[in-house]
């Protein structure tokens, strides 16, 4: 995650400069895993690991896309 | 049940060793004799995180002239607040930064009034210029997000490409460029300070070549006069919708400037509960809702989007602060903006007649 952007205590929350992202579903899981450590097949990774019964082309994919998204709105960055 | 609001604005001082000649504080400012104790805005934090918000703003002023601003950063963040510092940078130390990020400081807003020196200056009636570039500096020492903010005006709007090359380096995660709006100061300095429409004109393609050659580097929001815009802005998200601004002495108001509305009372927030002001005050239902609005807002579609625009510019400019904001080109005031145009086109180049911000009285 970008400095300047977190979770709010409660996790529901994501806060950035310009104000705040409601999180749905497993959002605030993948955000979670935004460390500066891992790669994103590891954290498709983890998330299958919490989730076994999700489908594994699926995950990828949608986690790759919020992703991106999350990239273009400047809260994540590729380090 | 109505939502709560999403920021509180603290202007925790109007006192500022900057002089700015756009300054969007009050021409009437609360002096330090006035101001709230460290343990009200305490209380006013904790309510403001117990109400819902989510952002706490320091602001004024330069907030950094209380000494007891790093408090107020532990107690928001303690609450859960996302804390923003909006400064001159005037009055932070390397060692005084440090100390408030330790006390969860989120993001720092620095403002600029140029990239030259003495231009910058001029300006600001102040030698800030120079400090301003020590604090940038101090600030990639932490992980915060950081937004430089620069002020474009008639006297600098044509050296744009100069001043984004100079905000560049400065690194910032998103650069604010941000056109002078008019009230306070800024209102009352308006002929030497609102550009012509064919500087603005100029602005826009220097702009949106800054943003493709910048693009995932540094984000530029590019804010314009909304007196040469066709429809008026969402002034703070509407009045009583989003936010809640505390001023110096406590006084709660929907808006900056929303003192100008004669007839309004603002609560005390020291005194009187925040729910309370938000939920039941006369001030803030003023012009919540629709049912306040006249023709042409009343029946236009765009009502839900822009709120009918600024209270606080309708009743500067057209002597009604329930009208349609006049800088709406369906308003029938419209031509009162037009003529403020056409007169700082025609008298506005020279800032000798300038009145600089001064600082309060105790």
């Amino acid at each position: 995650m970008k400095p300047g952007c977190r979770l709010s205590p409660a996790g529901d929350l994501l806060l950035i400069p310009e104000g705040a992202l409601r999180l749905e579903g497993p959002a605030c899981r993948i955000l979670r895993f935004c460390d500066g450590t891992k790669t994103v097949p590891e954290i498709v990774a983890a998330l299958l690991e919490e989730f076994p019964s999700a489908d594994q082309a699926k995950v990828s994919e949608e986690t790759s896309a919020f992703l991106v998204k999350l990239v273009e709105r400047a809260v994540v960055e590729f380090v | 049940m109505r939502t709560a609001p999403q920021a509180l604005i603290a202007e925790i001082t109007h006192r500022c060793p900057l002089h700015c000649v756009y300054c969007s504080n009050p021409l009437q400012m609360q002096g330090s004799a006035r101001e709230l104790s460290t343990a009200d805005w305490i209380g006013i934090i904790r309510q403001a995180a117990e109400l819902g918000c989510l952002h706490l703003h320091l602001t004024g002023g330069e907030p950094l002239m209380r000494r007891d601003i790093e408090e107020f950063v532990r107690i928001g963040r303690q609450w859960g607040l996302y804390i923003n510092l909006i400064t001159s940078g005037f009055g932070l130390s390397r060692e005084r930064l440090r100390a408030l990020v330790g006390a969860g400081l989120d993001h720092v807003q620095l403002s600029f009034q140029d990239s030259e020196e003495a231009h910058a200056n001029t300006f600001a009636g102040t030698k800030a210029h120079a400090q301003k570039l020590r604090v940038a500096g101090w600030i990639h020492e932490h992980r915060i997000a950081f937004t430089v903010n620069l002020v474009v005006h008639r006297q600098n709007i044509d050296r744009l490409e100069e001043l984004i090359r100079f905000a560049e380096q400065l690194q910032p995660d998103k650069l604010e460029i941000a056109n002078v709006q008019y009230y306070g100061w800024a209102l009352r300095n308006q002929l030497a300070l609102l550009p012509s429409r064919e500087q603005l004109r100029s602005s826009l393609p220097v702009v949106e070549a800054a943003r493709a050659r910048l693009s995932g580097a540094m984000r530029i929001d590019y804010v314009l006069p909304d007196y040469y815009a066709k429809y008026p802005k969402p002034c703070m998200g509407g009045w009583g919708r989003s936010l809640m601004l505390i001023d110096p002495a406590g006084r709660a108001m929907p808006c900056h400037s929303a003192g100008v509305v004669p007839g309004l009372e603002f609560p005390n927030a020291a005194t009187e509960s925040l729910r309370a002001i938000w939920e039941d005050s006369a001030a803030f239902q003023r012009f919540r809702g629709e049912e306040w609005m006249q023709e042409p807002c009343r029946s236009c579609e765009r009502k839900a989007i822009d709120f009918g625009g600024c209270r606080c510019q309708a009743m500067l400019l057209a002597g009604d602060a329930a009208a349609t904001d006049p800088v709406c080109s369906l308003s029938l005031r419209r031509p009162l903006v037009d003529d403020l145009i056409q007169q700082a086109s025609l008298r506005g180049s020279s800032n000798s007649q300038w009145v600089y911000r001064i600082d309060p009285m105790e």
